[in-house]
C-alpha cells in the first residue's frame, strides 16, 4: 500500500479500526474452521439487534454494563478493581438469603434487600481498599485475591448449609414471589431501569460533582490530587465502596429479577466481570464511553449465543473478538489506566 | 596544532526555535574550558550534540583535526568523549564497580570477573584521587561521591574530553573543591575538560578559557585570566549588571507560620533536626542550603504531605502538625511545589482544571457538592489574562505549555488562593529569564501586600535577592539566621557547608 | 502433626508447584527487566493447550512440550512488542492476553477436537515420571524427587540457572540495569528494547514449559481455564519475592505447602470449596505481613504507588 493510503488508514479513529481488525481476524479464525464468516457475523447482528431479540440483549446488557461501571468508576481515578466477581457474589448471596428471613411486604422488602446487597458488596470491596491504604498491598492484587475466597465460601454455603435440598443442584431456596422484580417483557425486568439510573448517576457524578472532579484529577496525577488537598486514602475507600456497591446491585438484580435464587456458579460463569473490565479499559474509565463499550460487548455476546444456535460456531468466538479489540487498542493507542 | 575539539557552524532547530545558531567552539588539549550562558541559551543542546546524543542540522565536529560523525552516544564514547550529566545516570541498587563497568564488563569464562573489575575500578579511583569504595552500593553514597562514580565511568572508557554539565549544582563547597582538584589532576594527565555552568565564581576559579552563549549564539570567547566577572555577566545577559531585585523595605507584621522543634526522621537519622523558626506577614524568609540537607523533608512536613515525628507547626494560629494537606490549606497555606510536572499539575488536564485544584470546595466553585464548571472556566480565563500565561484556551491541556508558562500557571493558582502563607520551592527552576523576572516581581509584590512567604531555593543568588531574612540549613538543622542586607555569598557558603555557625 | 506431612503430600506439592514455579521465574525475569507481566495465567493456559495438541498430533510427550514452548513464545510476542515498541499499558495488555488465551483455547478446543469443557483422549501422551531408586528410599529427599517429571527437575535447575545468570553474568547485570533505569542503561550502550523483548520471550518459553507440566505432567488432559488462578499466584510470588528468583521461589514453596494443606483438609472431610480458599487466604496474609509499612511518613507515596 502506498505511503499516502497508509496515512489515511491511520487517521481512522482508533475504536472503529480496532473493531475492524477484530472482525477481520475473527473472520480468519472462522474460515480456518471451514465455516463462513458472513453467516457467522450476520447471525451475531440479527441475534443481538433484531426486535424480537432485543429484550434478551438488554437483559444481558444490564449485568454487563453494571460490571463495566464497577470497573470504570475506580479506573477513572487510576485505580484497578479486579475483584468484581467476589463483590458480585457477595451481593447476590445477600439478595438470595435476606428475603427468606425478612418479614416485610413485597416492594419494601425488595428495596431493603437491594440496599443490603449493595452495602455488603461495597463493604467487601472496601476491604481491598484498606489493604492498600493500611498495608500497602496494591489494590490490583488484593482485590483479585479477595475475589476467590468470596466465590469459594459462597459456593460452600449454597452447596451445604443453606442448600435447597429439594432440588439436585447447589442453590438456595427460591425467594418469595413478592420480592421478585417485576418483568417488563420476556426475560427483561425493571432491573433495567435501576441500572439505567445508576449509569446516569455515575455520569452525573463524573461530570458535575466536586468528588467527580477530584477523582478525575487523581486518575491523571494522583500526587497532584494529594497536593491539592484531596484525601487520597479515604477517596480510595469511598470509591471502592461505591464500586462494590454497584456490583452488589448487579448481583441483586440477577437474583431478584432472573433467577430468584443463588445458583452456584451462575453469576461468575457468564464472565460479566471480565467483559465489563475490558469495556472500562477501552473507555479509559470515562463513564459514558464505558457504558457504550459495555453495551457493545453485550450485543456481541448475545449475538454470539444466537450464532452458536444457528451456525454451531462456538460463542466463545465473541470473547476472542473482544480480547483482540482491547489488545489492539492497548498496543496501538495507549488505552489503559490513564485516559489518553 | 589542531584543537582537541572543534565545533564549526553548529545549527540545531526545534520546530521554530533556533537552539544553536551557527556556533563555533574550539577547545585546546589539556585545558579547562567553560561554556556559560543562562537557562535557554543553548548550552544543553550544544553538549548533547558534542556527545552524540543528537545530530546537528548543520555544522561539523572535528577531533584533533579529524571530522567525526556520531550515530549515537556510543560512537562519541568510542571517540573518547565522556559526559557527566547533571542528573546522574546511575543504578542505585548496584555497587560502584557494577555501575562503572556496566556494558563493558571484564569477563572470565562467560561470567563477570568481579575481582578484575573491582581492581580496575579501584586503580582508576586511586590514580585520579577520586575517593570512592568500589564495593559500596551507589544508593548509599552522598551526591558528591556519586559524581565521582560518574567521572569514573568516563575514565573507565578512557575519555579524553570530559564534559561536566552543571557539576557543582549539588555539591557543598567542600565537595566542589574536591572536584576542582580532580579536574586539575585530569588536565595534568593530558585530558581536556569542558565545564558547563552559569556560576561565575567557579568559572573564575578553575577555567582557562570561557565561551559565552546567549540566545543560541556565541557572543564572547575569553581567556579567564584576562577578563572579569562583570564582563562575563554582560556577555551572558546582554545588559548592564543588575544583580539585585528592586525592592523596598519589608514591614513584617504578626507571625503567620510558627515552627517549633520540628523533627522528621528517616533512614535511621533525623532528616529535619529540631528546626524552629517564624515567618511573619509581609516578609520573605529564604532557606539557603545545598540540596539534600533536609529542605525537601521540611517542606513536606510543613505542607502536610508528610507527618513530622516531633514538633509543633502553627499556620495563622491553627495547629496543623500531623494533619493532612487539606487541613493545612484550610488553615491558610498555598504551596508552589518544586516539581511542577510531577506534583504541581496534571499534564493531560485542561488549564481550567489545573487552575481549579485546591479551590474545589470553596463557595465560589462548589454548591451542595456540585462543581460549577462555568465559574471554573471564567476564573481560569481571568488568571490566564492577568498572569500572561500563553495557552490556546482554558480548555487546552497543559501538556503543550512551556516550562515557564507552566510555572506561571502554578504560581497564578497558588497566589489566587490569597492564602496568608505561601511556601515557594524552587519557584524559577528551569524557567526562562523573562518568566524568572516576572515571578520574582510577583513574590515581592505579594510580600508588600502582607503575605508571609517561605522561600526554598538551590540558587543562592535568588535567595539573596528576594529574602528579608535568610535561614541556613545544614544536615537538617537551622544553623543560622541572617538578615538579608547583611548576607554575602562567602559567609553563607561556609555555613551551608557546616563550616561556621553564626550566633543567631 | 508429623503424620500430617506424608510422603505423598510432599510429592504432590512439589509436582503441583512446578507450573507456578516456572511462571514465577518468568515473572521475575520480566519484572527485573522492567516489564510488568501478569499474563502468566493466560500463558500457562496456552502452554497447557498447545502441549496437549502437540502430544496428540505428534504422538509424543516431547512433541507436546516443544509445541507448548513454541506456542507460548509466539503468544508472548503480544506483550514483548506491545509493552516495549508500542509502549502500551502492560496491565491492559496482560488482561487482554489472559482473556484471549481463555477464549482462544476454548474455541480451538471445540473446533479441533469437537468437545467442550475437557479433552481427554488416550492419544495424549503424558510425561514420564522419572524414577531413581537410589533416591526414592531416602526420607524427605526421596519424597520430593521421586516420580517427578523431567520438567519438575528442570524447573529447579532453572531456578539455579536464572539466579546465577542474573547475578553473575554480564547479561544479567545489564538486564538488571535495564529494569532499574532504562535511560541510564541506554546511555551506557545497552539496547533496552532488545533486552526487554528477548526477556519477555524467554519468560514465555518458561511459562510454556509450565503449561506443558500442567496438562501433560499429571492428568494428561486439557480442560477449559485449567490454569485456575495459578498464574495469579505466580504474580503474587514475584511480588513477595521482590523480583528475586530465590525469594520468589521460596514464596512458591509457601504456596505449594498451603495448597497441600488444603488438599489434606479435604482429606479430613472439609469440602473442596472451602479448602480451595486456603492458598488465597495464606497469600493475603503473607502480603499483609510483608508489606506492612510505617503508618507515618509520606502517605501520598503509598497511595500513588502502582504495581
Amino acid at each position: 500500500m502506498s505511503a499516502a493510503s497508509a496515512r489515511r488508514l491511520l487517521r481512522i479513529p482508533a475504536v472503529p479500526l480496532a473493531i475492524l481488525i477484530g472482525v477481520l481476524l475473527g473472520a480468519l479464525l472462522i474460515l480456518a474452521s471451514g465455516r463462513n464468516p458472513l453467516t457467522a457475523y450476520s447471525a451475531i447482528l440479527v441475534g443481538a439487534l433484531a426486535p424480537e431479540n432485543l429484550p434478551d440483549t438488554l437483559n444481558w446488557a444490564v449485568p454487563l454494563v453494571g460490571m463495566t461501571l464497577v470497573a470504570a468508576l475506580p479506573l477513572r481515578g487510576g485505580m484497578v478493581n479486579l475483584g468484581g466477581d467476589g463483590q458480585l457474589v457477595v451481593g447476590a448471596l445477600v439478595a438470595a438469603l435476606v428475603p427468606l428471613y425478612l418479614p416485610a411486604p413485597g416492594p419494601v422488602a425488595a428495596v431493603a434487600v437491594i440496599l443490603a446487597a449493595m452495602l455488603a458488596a461495597g463493604a467487601y470491596a472496601s476491604l481491598a481498599a484498606r489493604g492498600e491504604t493500611r498495608f500497602g498491598i496494591p489494590m490490583l492484587i488484593s482485590s483479585l485475591l479477595l475475589s476467590y475466597p468470596a466465590v469459594g465460601i459462597a459456593s460452600y454455603v449454597v452447596g451445604f448449609p443453606l442448600r435447597d435440598t429439594t432440588t439436585g443442584l447447589a442453590q438456595t431456596v427460591m425467594i418469595p414471589a413478592s420480592v421478585r422484580l417485576p418483568a417488563i417483557t420476556g426475560p427483561l425486568n425493571i432491573g433495567l431501569f435501576l441500572m439505567a439510573a445508576v449509569g446516569a448517576a455515575v455520569v452525573f457524578f463524573d461530570r458535575r460533582t466536586v468528588a467527580g472532579y477530584e477523582l478525575r484529577m487523581r486518575g491523571l496525577n494522583a500526587r497532584f490530587a494529594g497536593y491539592g488537598g484531596v484525601r487520597l486514602a479515604s477517596q480510595t475507600v469511598r470509591i471502592m465502596f461505591a464500586s462494590g456497591a454497584i456490583a452488589g446491585l448487579v448481583g441483586a438484580i440477577i437474583v431478584l429479577g432472573s433467577q430468584y435464587r443463588y445458583q452456584d456458579g451462575a453469576l461468575v460463569t457468564p464472565g460479566y466481570t471480565w467483559s465489563g473490565l475490558m469495556a472500562a479499559l477501552l473507555a479509559g474509565g470515562e463513564p459514558l464511553a464505558a457504558i457504550g463499550a459495555g453495551a457493545f460487548f453485550a450485543a456481541l455476546q448475545t449475538g454470539g449465543f444466537a450464532m452458536q444456535r444457528e451456525t454451531a460456531i462456538p460463542r466463545v468466538l465473541t470473547m476472542v473478538l473482544q480480547a483482540i479489540i482491547i489488545l489492539f487498542l492497548a498496543i496501538r493507542h495507549g488505552v489503559g489506566r490513564r485516559s489518553s | 596544532m589542531a584543537a582537541e575539539l572543534e565545533a564549526i557552524g553548529i545549527v540545531k532547530r526545534y520546530g521554530g526555535l533556533l537552539a544553536n545558531d551557527h556556533i563555533d567552539l574550539a577547545v585546546e588539549r589539556g585545558e579547562v574550558h567553560a561554556v556559560m550562558g543562562e537557562n535557554g541559551a543553548g548550552k544543553s543542546t550544544l553538549m548533547s550534540i558534542l556527545y552524540g546524543m543528537q545530530a546537528p542540522d548543520e555544522g561539523s565536529i572535528l577531533l584533533r583535526g579529524r571530522q567525526v560523525r556520531y550515530r549515537s552516544a556510543l560512537d562519541a564514547i568510542a571517540e573518547g568523549m565522556g559526559m557527566v550529566h547533571q542528573a546522574f545516570k546511575l543504578f542505585n541498587s548496584l555497587t560502584v564497580w557494577e555501575n562503572v563497568v556496566y556494558g563493558l564488563e571484564p569477563q572470565r569464562g562467560g561470567f563477570i570477573d568481579r575481582a578484575a573489575a573491582i581492581a580496575k575500578v579501584g586503580a582508576l579511583a586511586e590514580r585520579y584521587h577520586l575517593q570512592v569504595d568500589p564495593a559500596e552500593t551507589v544508593g548509599r553514597l552522598s551526591v558528591g561521591v556519586r559524581q565521582r562514580v560518574e567521572i569514573l565511568k568516563a575514565l573507565y572508557r578512557d575519555a579524553n574530553i570530559l564534559i561536566l554539565d552543571e557539576p557543582t549544582a549539588v555539591l557543598t563547597p567542600q565537595e566542589r573543591d574536591g572536584l576542582f582538584t580532580v579536574i586539575r589532576n585530569l588536565t595534568a594527565d593530558g585530558r581536556t575538560v569542558i565545564f558547563v555552568t552559569h556560576k561565575l565564581h567557579e568559572v573564575m576559579a578553575i577555567t582557562d578559557r570561557v565561551t559565552v552563549l546567549r540566545d543560541g549564539k556565541v557572543v564572547a570567547q575569553m581567556i579567564t585570566g584576562e577578563t572579569s566577572a562583570r564582563e562575563i555577566i554582560r556577555a551572558m545577559t546582554g545588559r548592564a549588571v543588575n544583580l539585585t531585585v528592586e525592592k523596598g523595605e519589608a514591614k513584617p507584621g504578626a507571625p503567620v507560620l510558627k515552627v517549633e522543634r520540628l523533627t522528621v526522621e528517616g533512614a535511621g537519622k533525623a532528616l529535619v533536626d529540631n528546626a524552629s523558626f517564624v515567618v511573619r506577614a509581609g516578609e520573605i524568609v529564604g532557606i539557603a542550603g545545598v540540596a539534600g540537607n533536609g529542605q525537601t523533608e521540611l517542606i513536606e512536613a510543613l505542607t502536610g504531605m508528610r507527618s513530622p515525628d516531633e514538633g509543633h507547626v502553627e499556620i495563622v494560629g491553627h495547629d496543623v502538625a500531623g494533619f493532612d494537606v487539606e487541613h493545612h490549606r484550610a488553615a491558610g497555606l498555598a504551596y508552589i511545589p518544586e516539581d511542577r510536572a510531577a506534583t504541581g499539575t496534571a499534564r493531560q488536564a485542561s488549564a481550567a482544571d489545573n487552575l481549579a485544584m485546591g479551590f474545589q470546595h470553596t463557595p465560589a466553585f462548589a454548591r451542595i457538592g456540585l462543581l460549577d464548571y462555568k465559574a471554573v472556566a471564567a476564573r481560569a480565563r481571568e488568571l490566564i489574562a492577568r498572569f500572561g500565561i500563553r495557552v490556546a484556551s482554558e480548555a487546552a491541556p497543559v501538556v503543550s505549555l512551556s516550562g515557564g508558562n507552566l510555572q506561571k500557571l502554578v504560581v497564578a493558582r497558588e497566589l489566587a488562593h490569597q492564602a496568608p502563607l505561601l511556601i515557594a520551592e524552587q519557584p524559577t527552576r528551569g524557567v526562562d529569564v523573562g518568566a524568572i523576572e516576572f515571578i520574582h516581581g510577583l513574590l515581592i509584590a505579594e510580600r508588600d501586600k502582607g503575605r508571609a512567604t517561605l522561600l526554598v531555593s538551590a540558587e543562592l543568588s535568588e535567595i539573596m535577592a528576594l529574602s528579608d531574612r535568610i535561614l541556613v540549613m545544614f544536615e537538617g538543622r537551622i544553623l543560622a539566621e541572617i538578615p538579608g542586607e547583611r548576607a554575602d555569598e562567602e559567609t553563607l557558603g561556609l555555613i551551608m557547608a557546616g563550616r561556621a555557625k553564626q550566633a543567631a | 502433626m508429623m503424620d500430617f506431612i506424608t510422603p505423598s503430600l510432599v510429592n504432590s506439592a512439589v509436582q503441583a508447584m512446578t507450573p507456578i514455579l516456572l511462571a514465577t521465574l518468568a515473572g521475575v525475569l520480566c519484572g527485573r527487566v522492567g516489564v510488568f507481566n501478569m499474563a502468566m495465567e493466560g500463558q500457562l493456559l496456552v502452554g497447557a493447550f498447545a502441549a496437549v495438541v502437540g502430544s496428540y498430533f505428534l504422538g509424543s510427550a516431547f512433541g507436546g512440550v516443544a509445541i507448548a514452548i513454541g506456542a507460548t513464545v509466539i503468544f508472548s510476542l503480544v506483550l514483548a512488542y506491545g509493552a516495549t515498541i508500542f509502549r502500551g499499558d502492560s496491565v491492559v495488555i496482560c488482561i487482554g492476553m489472559n482473556l484471549l488465551a481463555s477464549g482462544l483455547t476454548a474455541y480451538l478446543l471445540r473446533q479441533m477436537f469437537g468437545v467442550s469443557g475437557t479433552f481427554s483422549d488416550p492419544g495424549v501422551v503424558g510425561l514420564d515420571k522419572i524414577r531413581i531408586d537410589a533416591i526414592n528410599a531416602t526420607p524427605w529427599i526421596g519424597w520430593i524427587f521421586s516420580r517427578q517429571t523431567a520438567i519438575t527437575w528442570a524447573s529447579w535447575l532453572l531456578v539455579a540457572i536464572v539466579t546465577v545468570v542474573m547475578f553473575r553474568t554480564p547479561v544479567g547485570l545489564r538486564l538488571r540495569g535495564v529494569g532499574e533505569d532504562a535511560s541510564a542503561a541506554e546511555s551506557m550502550g545497552v539496547d533496552v528494547m532488545r533486552y526487554r523483548i528477548v526477556t519477555v520471550l524467554v519468560a514465555g518459553a518458561l511459562t510454556g514449559l509450565g503449561g506443558a507440566q500442567l496438562s501433560l505432567g499429571t492428568v494428561d488432559i486439557f480442560s477449559e481455564d485449567m490454569s485456575a488462578g495459578r498464574g495469579w499466584i505466580a504474580v503474587v510470588a514475584v511480588m513477595l519475592g521482590r523480583n528475586h528468583p530465590l525469594w520468589a521461589s521460596l514464596a512458591c514453596v509457601l504456596f505449594g505447602v498451603a495448597d497441600s494443606l488444603s488438599v489434606r483438609l479435604q482429606g479430613q472431610g472439609l469440602p473442596n470449596q472451602l479448602t480451595d480458599v486456603v492458598p488465597y487466604v495464606v497469600t493475603l496474609a503473607a502480603l499483609a505481613i510483608s508489606h506492612r509499612r510505617p503508618l507515618k511518613g509520606a502517605f501520598v507515596e503509598t497511595i500513588t504507588a502502582h504495581t
